[in-house]
């Protein structure tokens, strides 16, 4: 009853922020990013700073803008916390997935997440739905197996194959047969390396990309961003963490500023790749 | 969508782009009848582009067992299924494509592609179809069959992979009709990897990307089929340009086969792709699943093709199979020599149309002995 209570009374009188008995503070009409002093959780989203912010749960709906739409609704809620310094702003995302889908195979993605911002916020903010053709968005995506990559590579426990195939042998690749042209045949029998693609030299786990619409996802000029994920318990709990104010061609926040900010969540194991994902429309974004 | 024209169909159909045909058209022809299923071509691919981190299962050209055969797994059988029955008028095929039967929020009908799928590339090899019932054996023709398709990319006019990709990562070459994939731009969301009816595209776990047949374009840049067609030891295909019918020309060796004689047909041409690898059916298998599988002309093209003994033409044609590494793009018959001709019409290749015949007397008078024919 005093659940439904304080509903009731966040619908009623509009006061946004407040805390019900034993749970979060729980915010249901914006994001509020809390300003600290203390140094910014970028990369611990366990941190006991998040217990003392409060929390939006983002309802998410399936894409069904443009094709290829989702056809069957994945997650439908991700909690969102969100610190910022002054300098920094981090967002905690924490959702519920009962697989841990890191390296994508046919018929598979990865796990991801992303979050939204328009380039222009007030009357210029373009459809949340990727932007519009000259209001463009930018936006930090967080990837599972970029994560994984970095956690591989550092632990020295091999790369994607081996990890996808750990009892695996194969006869015998061209680029053992001679050690001094092997990184150059490496590359050239990996032509997404080979042609520079951007998301196979990824050493972060964040991307910052930029769109104006469906279809025209790219590299962002400025790449600052950076994140971590954690799966316990059938439930991802992710930083992304960005600069308030990145650079030219990018995106500002300032202290004191409204803004809006979106949401996104791909369940790898459901084959959520690209625009088949949940999303959300656009939430007011307070910077404090 | 847009309405396009798909010949091979014989009406316009439904598609995510407007109608644009390259200056030319990759087109090949593939005498199955010939294939041995040795997979020379597949190594030759494997070795030329697909020996990397991630390619392992990767097979941008294979060669399958027909009917029980399938790489990747149940490609064919699957979205025939999912298709249901469809109908062919003639040569008109009114049943459903893939893009007109794509359920709402999809560009195409998908087919369903998981690892396991790739995990058995010679499921089915040399498999036959039915079975031999008292004194079978000696009737002819054979009760049972069985074939060997090869298969590449069909380097399709209206290419699945290409209306499914939502970044149009991947594009028709303007200049000779080979779909390629932009691997600077994939991010490998398997849009295309699930579209290709032919299973075509393939997903690279290493990279994060999907890839596919490119056609060999360097080596067709210079004039010069691509390697699974050059290193073909039975050598059943040939590599060229094709036309649409209304611009067929006789002495082009693709067209000759495809349009002037429809001796070679495309494969699943109801999935309405119309894909550029054309295909002479086998001779022994029965009409239904040829019809199935080539669309209606498939036993009048067997007919034909059993004829060619009595054809100069076809058999001059099919003897330029093999024969150079280079592109024929017009051919002629002088004599009892098939010419393979380059686009200005002068002669680069010859070949005899009719091997020699020797016949020796089964009395070596010589030496008095009875001569074996064994040797």
């Amino acid at each position: 009853m005093k659940k439904k209570f304080l509903l009731v009374l966040i619908t009623i009188t509009g006061i946004s922020l407040l805390a019900s008995c034993g749970g979060p503070l729980i915010n249901a009409q914006q994001v509020i990013a809390s300003r600290t002093d203390k140094e910014l959780p970028r990369e611990d989203p366990n941190s006991s700073l998040w217990d003392k912010v409060a929390e939006h749960p983002a309802k998410l709906m399936v894409q069904d803008v443009a094709e290829p739409k989702l056809a069957e609704p994945g997650v439908e809620t991700i909690r969102v916390r969100a610190i910022h310094d002054g300098n920094w702003v981090v967002f905690r995302l924490e959702w519920e997935d009962k697989s841990r889908s890191l390296i994508p195979e046919s018929g598979t993605g990865s796990d991801a997440a992303a979050v939204q911002f328009p380039v222009e916020p007030g009357a210029n903010v373009p459809d949340a739905a990727m932007g519009e053709k000259g209001k463009g968005v930018r936006i930090w995506f967080w990837k599972s197996v970029w994560q994984d990559d970095i956690e591989r590579a550092r632990e020295g426990k091999g790369d994607r194959v081996v990890s996808l195939y750990p009892q695996g042998s194969t006869d015998h690749y061209p680029y053992q047969a001679n050690e001094s042209a092997r990184e150059e045949m490496e590359t050239r029998y990996a032509p997404a390396r080979a042609a520079a693609n951007p998301i196979t030299a990824q050493s972060n786990p964040v991307q910052v990309v930029m769109a104006e619409g469906f279809g025209n996802l790219s590299p962002a000029p400025i790449q600052e961003g950076t994140g971590t994920g954690q799966w316990k318990d059938g439930r991802w709990r992710i930083t992304i963490a960005r600069p308030l104010n990145p650079g030219k061609g990018m995106d500002t926040l300032e202290a004191g500023m409204r803004s809006y900010v979106a949401f996104a969540v791909w369940d790898g194991a459901a084959g959520h790749t690209g625009s088949r994902k949940m999303r959300s429309g656009w939430i007011p974004l307070v910077v404090e | 969508m847009a309405r396009v024209y798909n010949w091979q169909i014989g009406r316009t159909m439904s598609y995510w782009y407007s109608e644009n045909r390259p200056a030319k058209q990759f087109g090949a022809v593939f005498d199955i009848n010939k294939c041995i299923a040795c997979q020379t071509c597949t190594l030759a691919c494997k070795t030329t582009w697909t020996s990397g981190r991630g390619q392992e299962y990767m097979f941008w050209n294979n060669v399958e067992t027909k009917p029980f055969g399938s790489y990747p797994l149940g490609w064919d059988v699957q979205l025939l299924d999912r298709l249901g029955q469809q109908k062919w008028e003639g040569n008109v095929y009114t049943g459903q494509t893939v893009f007109e039967a794509a359920p709402g929020g999809e560009r195409v009908m998908l087919s369903k592609r998981e690892t396991i799928d790739y995990s058995y590339p010679n499921v089915g090899e040399d498999e036959i179809y039915g079975s031999v019932e008292r004194g079978g054996s000696l009737a002819l023709p054979q009760q049972m069959w069985m074939f060997y398709l090869a298969r590449i990319c069909n380097h399709c006019t209206y290419p699945a992979c290409l209306a499914a990709c939502s970044r149009s990562s991947i594009y028709k070459r303007p200049e000779d009709g080979i779909v390629v994939l932009d691997q600077s731009r994939c991010r490998g969301y398997q849009e295309c990897v699930k579209a290709c009816p032919y299973g075509k595209v393939y997903f690279n776990a290493a990279t994060g990307t999907s890839e596919k047949c490119i056609a060999c374009y360097p080596k067709i840049e210079q004039g010069i089929q691509p390697q699974c067609f050059v290193n073909c030891i039975g050598k059943i295909r040939l590599q060229g340009w094709v036309s649409t019918p209304d611009k067929a020309r006789e002495d082009n060796p693709i067209d000759y086969l495809v349009h002037v004689r429809k001796i070679a047909l495309p494969l699943y041409p109801q999935y309405g792709l119309e894909p550029n690898v054309y295909y002479v059916p086998p001779l022994h298998v029965s009409d239904r699943f040829l019809v199935q599988m080539f669309g209606p002309g498939a036993p009048a093209a067997v007919r034909a093709y059993r004829n060619a003994k009595e054809d100069k033409t076809l058999q001059g044609l099919f003897a330029l199979f093999g024969s150079t590494e280079r592109t024929i793009p017009r051919f002629k018959i002088a004599g009892d020599f098939a010419l393979a001709l380059d686009d200005a019409g002068k002669e680069f290749m010859r070949v005899p149309i009719y091997e020699p015949v020797y016949i020796r007397p089964a009395q070596d008078r010589l030496y008095q002995i009875m001569r074996s024919n064994t040797t």
